[in-house]
């Protein structure tokens, strides 16, 4: 059967055939794209009006994001900006304590079992810098019975109110570093680091079941369907290291109403564990061979550093702009080419977290070593972050075939605070440079880093061609893309980097019939309204997928 | 309480050669090991009794080979065991930062041994330099409390010299002892809880460390110990003493580096006992006694 969907405009990014009114698919693939003239000879079909008023683009790929994305919403959110939630609701930025308190109070008062500990989720101290820390007593004004705890969105962090410290016993006599205090010594309720967090047992173990719930999943692929994108990875998954994470998935992603294709990159191991990487690589190639129409496993994620914001990045000199510097890798450089080579040479790609340049370099060195080894050339790997990259990084990026992942939301979300404390004006103008990426031909997409930022390529497109922060900045105006560059990145230079693009990231004949189905077209509106695009839903395969 | 090493150091410092050491050395304590890094583990095949999915169970005690679900987590599994171990010991990863793993051993029921970092003498000036991990190994030499220099034999004297020399300068309150194959007599590596067996106050004779020995028949009060313990030196690698009065209850002093711990504790002798062990040639007993003295009023 086949079927003819009209649309408004269709943008297909593919250069040879740009765009055309008509789509026609059979059996989920894409026959051809063009007036209804050119598609109509396919044979016997129906047409389908449901689009004639919309846009449709290629479906979005989402290059970087984590299923806790879905996790995390399980539970109540009290971040600074605004969040979609998967029923398709906004959840509202927390400006002000007293908001904070007030939310908290709602929550509360809704919750029915006076003993279950209320955890929330996205709370920042970064936007508070004329504030006092949060602390218990804050929080004991919404609750001095109800133990409850609030995660920060930098995963570094918690606060606890005084329920809580009490239902996890622990008192002053701790001396372990990570519990803040006041000035007479008492405990207040801020818990820097894990080994001070997870004394909050009972919110620990929570946190971390509810993550791998098939509601974190499902909560995930609806968040991906409502901001259009139809490919997302679960980068740095774990799918195939914790106990039943991998039929959990393939039993979710084996129906066919379940409306996004995952690509899991797994990290290589958990630490603890005995790791033999050939022996993982070998596991991984069986995986890949294994996946099916919604369920990819593409390659491996090495995270190397930590975040700028958190100053855990490793930055070369000049270093941070101010705050102190625990720049720290998260792997050990003598060995990464020792992990790196059995997936190189397996033919996987490789995904390396790299926030801070030096940690960049290292990864530049160490692919440049992969491949005097063992000749590869589409191998594709890519850094991710790749936030404060150098211009003679994208020159030597550009020699190794290396790609970048830009989290250009960065820009928007702490670009302020780049600019003000972390890295200094110039190099904040220079974070995510798309513009010199596309000068040099390093082959790029963006991402969100969800839940880091909410899953939604209309955003991170948005940013990169805007690069305005909240408080007004246009940051790096010669860092700025245009539209139709943008668009590139979060479709078909995505699915590139994923090598996926001969399959999704363009609508072309032969090629999978996944749309990102638009109230508008993002290459005619003013840009700095492209973030505000409604997005009506998806198709996945051929099937439509309604937004929430 | 249950004892709580940290064992940091760079790749190929010897940080597994020592966690061997430690098991093989120690006779009839019960270990739970705990190694927070990727990779083969090492350890000597005949300490391994049996390997099951996420524990390798040791003739005397068992590793926990899964972090995924958190580090606590995994302490928790150790002391939930049937028989828990008396003493936790975790080898870092080589760009670990020891000092947080070291909060673990504040928690309740346990105490903080020590912070091993071993060292590689034959690349520590290069380490410390380099501009990937210089600030990691720093950071591990400035979190420990007894630094260990290892493969003294493999390098010319004047280079151990410019290694301690740095060591010196760079972070002048570690106290660091020089090893061939982490072979250091165990005391130097763990404190006992001095309940245990009287003779454990007694240091085994060694060639390369000496131990000073000090008995009150009175107790003595927190203010005076910790007036002892911050008065020790950097020759003295680690102290211990109990004090105890009439009833039985007292205090108890651990030193370990620059780490001082004074906690109260049930069950002690009466009097007060303090030993203290340093480098052969360098522990200077006079000015220890001549320290007592001062702190304790010169009571013997």
């Amino acid at each position: 059967m086949i079927t003819i969907f009209r649309a408004r405009t269709i943008i297909t990014m593919n250069p040879s055939n740009p765009c055309g009114t008509h789509v026609a698919v059979r059996d989920g693939m894409i026959l051809g794209v063009g007036t209804y003239d050119e598609v109509k000879g396919w044979g016997e079909h129906v047409i389908d009006e449901t689009f004639s008023d919309y846009v449709i683009v290629p479906g979005f790929v989402e290059g970087h994001a984590h299923v806790m994305a879905g996790g995390m919403l399980q539970r109540p959110y009290v971040g600074f900006f605004d969040r979609p939630l998967p029923d398709g609701q906004m959840a509202r930025g927390i400006k002000s304590y007293a908001a904070l308190i007030t939310r908290l109070r709602e929550i509360d008062a809704a919750l029915t079992d006076s003993d279950e500990q209320l955890i929330a989720e996205g709370f920042d101290p970064i936007y508070f810098p004329d504030q006092p820390r949060l602390n218990r007593h804050h929080l004991d004004q919404v609750s001095t019975t109800r133990p409850i705890f609030i995660h920060h969105a930098n995963g570094h962090l918690a606060t606890a109110n005084t329920a809580m410290l009490k239902l996890n016993n622990i008192t002053k006599d701790l001396q372990i570093e990570g519990l803040a205090r006041d000035a007479a010594g008492e405990i207040d309720g801020e818990l820097r680091e894990p080994p001070a967090m997870s004394l909050c047992r009972s919110a620990f173990r929570e946190i971390q079941r509810s993550n791998m719930t098939e509601l974190a999943i499902q909560n995930f692929a609806a968040l991906a369907r409502n901001a259009g994108i139809t490919t997302c990875t679960d980068l740095g998954g774990i799918s195939i290291l914790a106990p039943n994470a991998l039929e959990r998935w393939r039993a979710l992603t084996i129906d066919e109403s379940f409306p996004l294709r995952v690509a899991q990159y797994n990290l290589p191991a958990m630490p603890g564990a005995t790791a033999d990487f050939e022996s993982i690589a070998k596991e991984f190639v069986k995986l890949k061979k294994s996946g099916s129409e919604r369920l990819r496993f593409l390659g491996v994620k090495f995270v190397l550093d930590g975040s700028i914001q958190g100053f855990t990045a490793l930055l070369n000199q000049p270093g941070y702009f101010s705050g102190e510097d625990h720049g720290q890798l998260l792997a050990v450089p003598d060995q990464l080419v020792d992990w790196m080579l059995p997936f190189h040479r397996a033919g996987l790609s490789i995904h390396m977290h790299c926030n801070g340049n030096r940690t960049q370099d290292l990864a530049i060195e160490t692919i440049e070593a992969l491949l005097k080894i063992a000749p590869h050339p589409d191998h594709r790997h890519t850094i991710t972050h790749a936030q404060l990259t150098t211009q003679a990084q994208l020159r030597k990026m550009a020699k190794l075939g290396l790609c970048a992942n830009f989290f250009t939301n960065h820009l928007w979300y702490w670009g302020d605070q780049h600019y003000e404390i972390t890295v200094g004006p110039e190099r904040a103008n220079a974070l995510e440079p798309c513009a010199s990426a596309l000068r040099e031909g390093v082959s790029f997409s963006f991402h969100s880093d969800a839940g880091v930022t909410p899953l939604g390529p209309l955003h991170t497109m948005w940013c990169a061609v805007n690069r305005v922060t909240p408080k007004g900045r246009v940051l790096g105006p010669l860092e700025r893309i245009t539209p139709a560059q943008a668009l590139k990145a979060a479709t078909i230079d995505a699915a590139y980097q994923l090598h996926l693009d001969h399959e999704v990231g363009s609508l072309e004949a032969g090629k999978q019939a996944d749309f990102a189905v638009l109230h508008d077209d993002p290459l005619a509106v003013e840009p700095m309204v492209i973030r505000d695009i409604k997005v009506w839903g998806t198709v996945l395969g051929g099937r439509v997928f309604k937004a929430a | 309480m249950i004892a709580f090493t940290v064992i940091g150091g760079y790749l190929g410092a010897g940080k597994t050669t020592l966690l061997n050491h430690f098991l093989t050395q120690s006779s009839g304590r019960r270990f739970g090991v705990l190694i927070n890094d990727f990779g083969a583990i090492n350890i000597d095949a005949e300490l391994i009794a049996s390997r099951g999915e996420t524990t390798i169970t040791l003739t005397n005690g068992c590793i926990c080979c899964s972090l995924a679900d958190g580090f606590l987590n995994a302490v928790d599994q150790l002391l939930a065991l049937e028989t828990p171990p008396e003493h936790i010991v975790v080898e870092a990863s080589g760009v670990a930062e020891v000092n947080q793993l070291a909060q673990y051993g504040h928690l309740p029921g346990l105490f903080l041994d020590g912070v091993l970092v071993v060292v590689d003498v034959e690349t520590l000036l290069e380490k410390v330099n380099d501009r990937y991990v210089g600030q990691t190994v720093r950071r591990q030499i400035n979190s420990a409390d007894l630094v260990i220099l290892n493969k003294v034999d493999l390098i010319d004297p004047s280079v151990l010299k410019a290694c301690f020399e740095w060591l010196k300068q760079a972070h002048p309150k570690v106290r660091v002892v020089s090893s061939v194959r982490c072979e250091l007599p165990l005391p130097v590596l763990a404190g006992q809880p001095m309940h245990e067996r009287r003779s454990e106050f007694l240091f085994p004779e060694h060639a390369h460390y000496t131990s000073w020995n000090h008995v009150l028949n009175d107790p003595v009060t927190r203010e005076q110990l910790e007036f002892f313990a911050e008065g020790l030196d950097a020759t003295v690698i680690r102290a211990k003493g109990t004090s105890g009065g009439p009833s039985g209850s007292g205090l108890q002093l651990q030193v370990v580096g620059r780490r001082v711990q004074i906690t109260s504790m049930n069950n002690v002798g009466l009097g007060t006992r303090l030993v203290a062990i340093g480098l052969a040639g360098q522990i200077d007993t006079r000015s220890l006694d001549a320290l007592a003295a001062q702190s304790f009023g010169g009571a013997r």
